[in-house]
């Protein structure tokens, strides 16, 4: 088994609103393992997200702990936080959220610029990783809003993977893509966790769910569930695919 | 409408800081708008409200007694131009001091007369607070003009030392009054005196006579001034102009209402600065409202709103906000109006009464108004572009397709200082409005500060600009006195550094070409002077070259290698005129020439006045003394003195002494050397002592002159930079609001990227440093050639160079640490709920 990498102990995540308390996150124990690529999943409302972002430093939890490694990162400043987050982590969302006013190159310079300086080994980096998920020379100078959804996300994708992160994050990624571009954004996750990238990832797409290695289902905040796989296109497709639906199927789906 | 009103409640609700900084804005304005015009209409009838109270002369001619005729009088009641006229006796010193409260002697240009001959000229007013008992009771009772109590702080009761030569003359202040001639301290006070004192002041300073004289056609008492000079000077057949001075009205008017004026223009200036900001900041927020709402603005009009009604919308929410600015700004206006106006009753020294004006309030309020709704209609028009389908595309414009600015790939060093150009560059149109506000309060920074560090310094600095020479002591001497001899004697004390000869401080030559009377600075050569400096060309060097004042120059369009024609006692020379110097004393009539070039003209003429420069740390006061003391005697005291007392040489000295006064006052003797035989001893003298008719403390007046001057400025220029400093802090406030609302989601993502609070706040302040940059220089050499427009009236200004660079630095920091500080609600984006939203 891979050694932990992030861990959580006693984790709550509690909101309120108008007097009202309403606790997403229960007394959670999590561990996630380097080199895995991990999968949450559940029905909506049942604290996914919001799991992924008290698990990268996004959001602060409530109550419990957060270590990555052994360090409790759960007591951190926003500062803090936010200094943990380009050290470590990279992030894919489902809205993708490039910065508008940059251009794709800019897009991902400015992820890769916030941790360390800038020189011709990391620019010629920048430039391999788009190559190498299909976005070529001539649409490097232009901006998001000239791309179509998919070239969008693999571009943000490059963002949250140009500055090597230990975990890469990502909220539904596919969410808002068709679905031949959903298929070219999860084969580069795929790639990139067959070369020992950790992923945690967020989805309720069983397809995409596929691509994990693991996968853990939330209800209510609580963690009911847990399921293991062996790594992507090393098994076959529909057994593989029988048995999540299986597991998902026992955990209520 | 209904409607249209609720949009626009909901925006100010939505923006409750912005909206209070608008607000505050607009109500500083307001309230010096409204009360600079409020306080323009009093103040300009002041000086006619002291014409008509004291039913006093309107225009005077003070001339020497010496070249005085009773004929003078006739001369001016037989001109059909004039209405009434009157000649009064008047004792006119301007080398006098008194004692201050600390017992410092301070110059005083001093005048006195009796109050039978002020009754002449005025309908005298008396007020004071003390009864006839008290008055009576009094020995040196003395009136002042109201100037002693309002600016200078005497009361009633107060003791008031004059000190004329040696001499010092106690008096007690019995009260005040108001009068047009010789009102301000800087132009000299008009005093009232009993008789006996009168006489015992006209033993030591030179007798004059007012005329005083009204015109019934209103011709100006200038033009009349000119032409009873020619007709007198026709009449004497001598050339009187040197022992003549008019006082005309309007010239008495201007000198009291220009500065005041002078002072409310520069407040106006301010409230058109904060206006300004208050457009630039209008346009920031609706610009930025419309990119923030704009899929909201596309909902409105799917639902049927009009462009026109969303635009009115925004212009009704910014009239609301002006219109409560205006209205708490105007009755502010209302409250200070009094209050400038008692400041302009201080600066211009005369007491005045006006009304509340409420028509330049409501002016004032209506143009800001008209004005914010037309800066905020021709901003939110922009509406009309984004239809509703556009609009929930967020607007074409967020289709990028232009230049790439700063690349991040060639980053060399620091990635948030290139992000911060990034950022400049893309909101170069919202720059731009930026750099004019900080441009324009940068302007108004430098300009004060310069005239705050010039005027605020030592006299050095005023002095350069004088256009005349700052020695410590000028010496006026007698007719008889050789000048070179005294300067040479003098300059043997151990006190005196220098001692320079000069043209005497009477004499007065015409510049025939325009008729203008000039005062001309002599010297044999200007080598020798420390405080003139040419600014343009170069000093005369030859008989037939002169400088004149920068003023005169510009006034009569004068260039270098101009020849003017001088005239003297019918005499007329030409000469070539080699450069200019800044002059601010003597209302720029000055005229710089050598000792041979005086000679070409005035083949008689003697340097009669020696300037004195002292060794470092002596008291030019003191000094002043010792001058009097071995030079300085009075004739006349000399004259009336008792020769009784004292030891048989002191009683043959004292007669001598009174025989050689009797002589030089009444026979024009000019040297007298005696030898004296009693017995077995000489004793022998000679008329040393009575070389010296005035000795003057030039600094001293010149501080005096320039004291009112200097406060006014000092303390306006700390209004304006305070000014700057808000109006640049709240523009900021609002950029920096404006932005992070607009660029919220951008902001967010690079908080998730793991850029830092502080780090987004230091390049959110570092986008706007390249405008306040460019703002800065361009503000600051506009600044200093504003500073250099007041060239004709304080000549060439002295720019400090590393106050402007600290000043700049200064400001560039203050925008930097504004922008900061209001980059601040970065903080309260939460990643998570951008992410989530």
């Amino acid at each position: 088994m891979n050694p932990s990498v992030l861990h959580t102990e006693k984790l709550c995540k509690t909101f309120s609103s108008g007097g009202v308390q309403q606790h997403v996150i229960k007394n959670l124990d999590l561990e996630i393992r380097k080199g895995d690529f991990t999968v949450i999943m559940g029905s909506s409302g049942s604290g996914k997200s919001t799991l992924l972002y008290a698990l990268s430093g996004m959001d602060k939890p409530t109550l419990g702990k957060v270590f990555f490694g052994e360090e409790d990162i759960s007591g951190y400043t926003n500062d803090q936080l936010a200094v943990f987050r380009r050290k470590h982590c990279g992030f894919v969302f489902q809205s993708i959220y490039l910065l508008e006013n940059m251009s794709v190159f800019d897009n991902v310079m400015t992820a890769a610029l916030s941790s360390q300086k800038n020189s011709p080994e990391l620019v010629r980096k920048a430039e391999t990783l788009l190559k190498k998920v299909g976005i070529d020379e001539k649409a490097w100078k232009k901006y998001p809003n000239q791309l179509s959804g998919g070239e969008c996300q693999r571009v943000g994708i490059v963002r949250a993977v140009v500055s090597d992160p230990e975990i890469l994050f990502a909220d539904e990624p596919t969410g808002s893509l068709n679905s031949a571009s959903s298929h070219d954004v999860l084969d580069i996750f795929t790639e990139l966790h067959s070369k020992g990238q950790s992923i945690v990832m967020v989805t309720h797409d069983v397809r995409t769910a596929l691509r994990g290695n693991r996968v853990i289902f939330l209800s209510d905040g609580a963690v009911i569930g847990e399921y293991e796989m062996p790594l992507y296109g090393t098994d076959d497709k529909k057994l593989r695919r029988e048995g999540l639906q299986s597991f998902l199927d026992q955990m209520g789906w | 409408m209904e409607k249209i009103t609720r949009l626009s409640f909901a925006n100010i609700r939505k923006h409750k800081l912005e909206t209070a900084a608008l607000l505050l804005l607009v109500m500083l304005c307001m309230l010096l708008l409204g009360s600079s015009l409020g306080s323009t209409l009093g103040i300009g009838t002041i000086f006619p409200q002291t014409a008509e109270h004291t039913q006093s002369y309107e225009n005077f001619m003070l001339i020497q007694e010496k070249v005085y005729d009773k004929e003078y009088l006739h001369i001016m009641e037989e001109d059909e131009r004039i209405e009434k006229a009157e000649a009064v006796d008047y004792l006119n010193s301007m080398s006098s001091n008194f004692l201050d409260r600390d017992g410092k002697e301070q110059a005083l240009y001093a005048g006195f007369i009796t109050r039978d001959n002020n009754d002449k000229l005025q309908k005298t007013e008396i007020d004071t607070c003390l009864s006839d008992d008290e008055i009576a009771a009094l020995e040196h009772p003395i009136y002042m003009p109201y100037t002693v109590h309002d600016t200078m702080g005497y009361c009633e009761g107060d003791a008031f030392d004059i000190i004329i030569g040696t001499k010092r003359f106690p008096f007690t202040i019995a009260g005040f009054y108001d009068t047009m001639l010789h009102d301000q301290v800087s132009s000299g006070l008009k005093m009232i005196v009993t008789d006996e004192d009168y006489y015992v002041l006209s033993a030591v300073i030179p007798g004059s006579v007012i005329l005083a004289y009204n015109d019934h056609q209103g011709l100006g008492g200038e033009t009349l001034f000119y032409d009873m000079l020619e007709k007198m000077e026709d009449y004497s057949n001598l050339d009187i102009k040197s022992g003549v001075s008019g006082i005309p009205y309007e010239a008495i008017k201007l000198s009291i209402e220009t500065p005041v004026k002078a002072v409310l223009a520069l407040l106006i200036s301010m409230s058109i600065i904060i206006i300004l900001a208050v457009a630039v900041m209008i346009r920031f927020r609706i610009a930025g409202d419309i990119k923030e709402q704009i899929v909201n603005i596309g909902v409105l009009e799917a639902l049927g709103y009009t462009s026109g009604e969303i635009t009115l919308s925004y212009v009704i929410e910014y009239l609301l906000i002006a219109a409560a600015g205006v209205l708490l700004g105007g009755i502010g206006s209302i409250f200070l109006t009094p209050v400038i106006f008692h400041a302009g009753e201080i600066i211009s020294e005369h007491r005045g009464t006006a009304g509340i004006a409420v028509l330049p309030v409501i002016l004032a309020g209506l143009a800001i108004l008209g004005f914010v709704s037309l800066i905020a209609f021709i901003r939110a028009r922009k509406v009309k572009d984004y239809p509703p389908v556009r609009a929930f595309r967020k607007g074409q414009g967020d289709h990028r397709f232009g230049k790439e600015h700063f690349p991040l790939r060639n980053t060399k060093s620091n990635v948030h200082l290139r992000l911060a150009m990034k950022g400049f560059m893309e909101n170069w149109r919202q720059n731009l409005g930026l750099t004019v506000c900080i441009m324009i309060s940068s302007i108004a920074a430098v300009f004060s500060v310069i005239m705050f560090s010039f005027f605020s310094g030592d006299m050095n600095a005023i002095a350069a600009t004088a256009g005349m020479e700052l020695s410590d002591l000028r010496v006026d001497l007698m007719p008889s006195a050789d000048a070179y001899a005294f300067a040479e004697e003098v300059v043997q004390l151990p006190e005196v550094r220098k001692a320079t000869p000069t043209a005497g401080t009477d004499l007065f030559v015409t510049v025939a070409d325009y008729n203008e009377v000039m005062f001309p600075v002599a010297f044999s050569s200007f080598d020798v002077t420390e405080n003139i400096f040419p600014m343009q060309g170069r000093f005369p060097e030859h008989d037939n070259e002169i400088m004149v004042t920068n003023m005169f120059a510009r006034h009569y369009h004068v260039k270098v290698g101009d020849t003017l024609i001088l005239e003297y006692l019918k005499v007329q020379k030409p000469y070539i005129i080699t450069g200019f110097v800044t002059s601010s004393t003597n209302g720029g009539v000055n005229l710089y020439i050598t000792e041979d070039g005086m000679k070409r003209l005035i083949p008689t003429y003697q340097p009669k006045t020696v300037e004195i420069y002292l060794e470092d740390g002596i008291d030019a006061n003191d000094f002043r003394y010792v001058l009097t003391e071995h030079y300085g005697r009075s004739l006349s005291d000399t004259a009336k003195e008792s020769a009784e007392g004292g030891s048989y040489e002191d009683r043959i000295r004292a007669e001598a002494e009174q025989q050689i006064a009797e002589m030089m006052a009444n026979y024009g003797v000019s040297h007298v050397e005696y030898s004296i035989q009693s017995g077995d001893i000489v004793i022998s003298g000679n008329s040393d002592a009575f070389q010296i008719v005035s000795i003057m403390n030039i600094r001293d007046i010149m501080r005096t002159q320039l004291g009112g001057l200097s406060m006014a400025i000092n303390v306006i220029a700390t209004l304006f930079v305070i000014v700057a400093a808000v109006v640049d802090m709240v523009i900021l406030f609002i950029l920096m609001e404006s932005t992070i609302r607009r660029q919220r989601k951008e902001l967010g993502i690079m908080k998730g990227m793991g850029y830092t609070s502080r780090e987004l706040m230091v390049q959110l302040a570092m986008r706007i440093m390249p405008a306040a940059l460019i703002a800065v220089v361009c503000g600051t050499v506009i600044g200093v050639l504003s500073v250099n427009l007041l060239i004709a009236y304080f000549g060439k200004i002295i720019v400090s160079l590393p106050i402007v660079i600290v000043l700049d630095i200064s400001i560039l920091a203050f925008c930097f640490l504004c922008a900061y500080g209001g980059a601040r609600k970065i903080k309260q984006i939460s990643v998570y709920e951008l992410m989530t939203e």
